[in-house]
This record gives C-alpha cells, structure tokens and sequence, in this order.
C-alpha cells in the first residue's frame, strides 16, 4: 500500500479510538460530580472545581492522540 | 498546508543582533498586546486602593483571592504559600492573557506555538527540582523516587517509574497547553474553511453558528487551562516543598 495512504488511514484511526477513553471518562466524571452536587448542593462550589480539573487531564489524554494524528498526516 | 498555519509567523520588522534573529514577528506583537492590554486594566483596576474597597477594587481582591486561597493554600499551605504566590499569580496571569487574545480575529495565540508552553513548562521543571534539592538535600530528593511506603524490593519497578513520571509531568503540561489552543483554531479553520471549499453560501447557514458556538467554547477552554496549569504548578510545588515521605 502507498505509505502515504496507509500514513492517512492510521491518522484517522488514532483520532477516532483515542477519542473512547476520553469521551467515556468524561462522561463517569461529570455524572459522579452531578450526584454529588445532588446530595450536598452546600458543597456544590468544590465539587464543580475538582470536576473541571478532572475534565482537562481527561481532555490532555484525548489531545495526545491529536497530535499523533497531526504528526502522522504532516511528517509522514 | 494552512491548516498548520499557526506554526509559521510572519515576520513584521526584521532585527539582527550578531547572529541572533530577534525580529518582531506577530506572536511578539500578540504576546505584549495582550500582556499589555492586561497590565493596564489590573494597574487601573488597583489604583488608590483603600482599606473599604470600592467597585474597581473588588475586582483584583476577588483575582487575587482566587488565586491564593484556591489555588495557592489549597495545594501549598499557607506559610510556604505567601512565598510561592507571586510565581503561581505570574503563571496564571500570563497565560490566561496570551489565550485570550487569540480570540480576536486577526491576532496569533502566542500559546500555541509550542515554543511558549514549552519554555514555561522548563522553567516550571528546573524550579521544581532545584527546590526540591535545596530544600529537603539529595538524601531527601532522592526519597522522591524512592518512597519509603514501597518495601524495597519493588524498587527495580518503582524507580523508574517513578523517573519517567518527573519528565512526563513537565511534558503532560507543555502538551495539554499547546494542544488545546491548537485544536480550538484548527477546528474553527476547518469549519469556517468549509464554506470556501464548497464556493457556495449555502454551508454558512450551518457553519456559522458553529463557528460561534466554538468561540465562546474557545474563551471557556482558555480559562479553564489556565487554571488547571497554575493548579498543577501549586500542586508540584507543594510536593516538593511537603514532601510526604
């Protein structure tokens, strides 16, 4: 197969599974801190913080298998 | 590609020293327009200050409050914490400043370039090993890589772990910082870009609100980073100056 095609097909690949992992952890986090909130809306400041900086290292996961993706498509 | 467009600055007034190339590019003219642009709000936001605050100054006491018991006390404590407050304020600011001004249209984001994460992040990695050394000795910093809850014969698993960890976190930082303000423009490019590929009007309809839509994600995406790299610096800082071991 040309290398640039094969290159182009794992680019889309890497993209499209490293996108799971984040998208379901995400998901389990926001739902958690919703539950918490529920019980206890007095702690509902908190619960919110800690929810955002367990949401960007989620995020961080799914951006490096942006840049693979990037990498793959530019320099190969 | 265009796509990658960002990594290419264009040069505005080209300045030699020797054989250094420090011309002004239009990341330079980014970087201290919105450093500048901050600089001047919080110098009029602060003012004469006095001891009841009036409506200006609520703004920078609530800023600085932020900061300090949520972020500094909170990972730090709060006597080392006066000390280490004006690198997690200086951090914070910076980098909420220049993720902002790349939401004006025509201006570069000089954070996503991956020279300006990346310079951060070192200068994040040398301040928390130096003052882990300083403070706690090299029995102490090597007690990091070694803590003493693992029972010895685990430290053939351990240890390098534990090693690959000290340079995968300053790294973690440089990348979440880059890629995160290169995904929000790539995307805004690609969707915006779709209405010039189709050549008709047609697309706008949907691109448009989008494209808006991804804006104000874009502005909510750049506080959040900054926040989460001035927690995470706290957090690193805190380690070394407690370290629980």
């Amino acid at each position: 197969m040309d290398p640039k095609a094969a290159a182009l097909i794992a680019a889309g690949f890497c993209m499209g599974v490293g996108a799971i992992g984040p998208g379901i952890a995400i998901g389990n986090l926001v739902g958690k801190a919703l539950e918490g909130i529920a019980r206890q809306p007095e702690a509902g400041g908190q619960i919110q913080t800690a929810m955002f900086i367990g949401i960007a290292f989620a995020e961080a996961i799914s951006l490096y298998a942006l840049v693979v993706a990037f990498l793959l498509i530019f320099v190969a | 590609m265009e796509v990658l467009e960002h990594f290419h600055q264009k040069v505005i007034i080209p300045l030699k020293i020797g054989s250094f190339d420090i011309s002004i590019t239009n990341l330079t003219v980014s970087m201290f327009l919105g450093v500048g642009i901050f600089i001047i709000l919080l110098l009029v936001l602060a003012a004469r200050p006095k001891v009841i605050p009036g409506k200006r100054q609520v703004v920078i006491e609530i800023l600085i409050n932020f900061i300090k018991k949520g972020i500094v006390y909170n990972m730090i404590g709060p006597k080392e914490g006066d000390k280490w407050f004006p690198l997690v304020a200086g951090v914070f600011v910076f980098i909420l400043a220049n993720n902002m001004i790349g939401l004006i249209p025509g201006t570069y984001t000089p954070t996503a370039n991956p020279i300006v994460p990346l310079v951060i992040a070192l200068i994040i990695f040398f301040t928390v090993h130096i003052t882990n050394l300083a403070k706690n000795g090299i029995k102490g910093y090597l007690r990091t890589y070694a803590p003493s809850i693992v029972p010895s014969w685990m430290y053939v698993i351990v240890v390098p772990i534990e090693a690959i960890g000290a340079i995968a976190k300053p790294f973690s930082l440089f990348i979440r910082l880059m890629a995160n303000m290169l995904a929000g423009h790539t995307i805004l490019y690609v969707i915006l870009g779709l209405i010039i590929y189709f050549k008709s009007y047609f697309v706008a309809i949907a691109a448009v609100p989008f494209a808006l839509a991804m804006t104000i994600l874009e502005l909510f995406v750049g506080a959040i980073q900054a926040y989460v790299f001035a927690i995470l610096v706290a957090l690193y800082i805190g380690e070394a100056v407690h370290p629980k071991h």
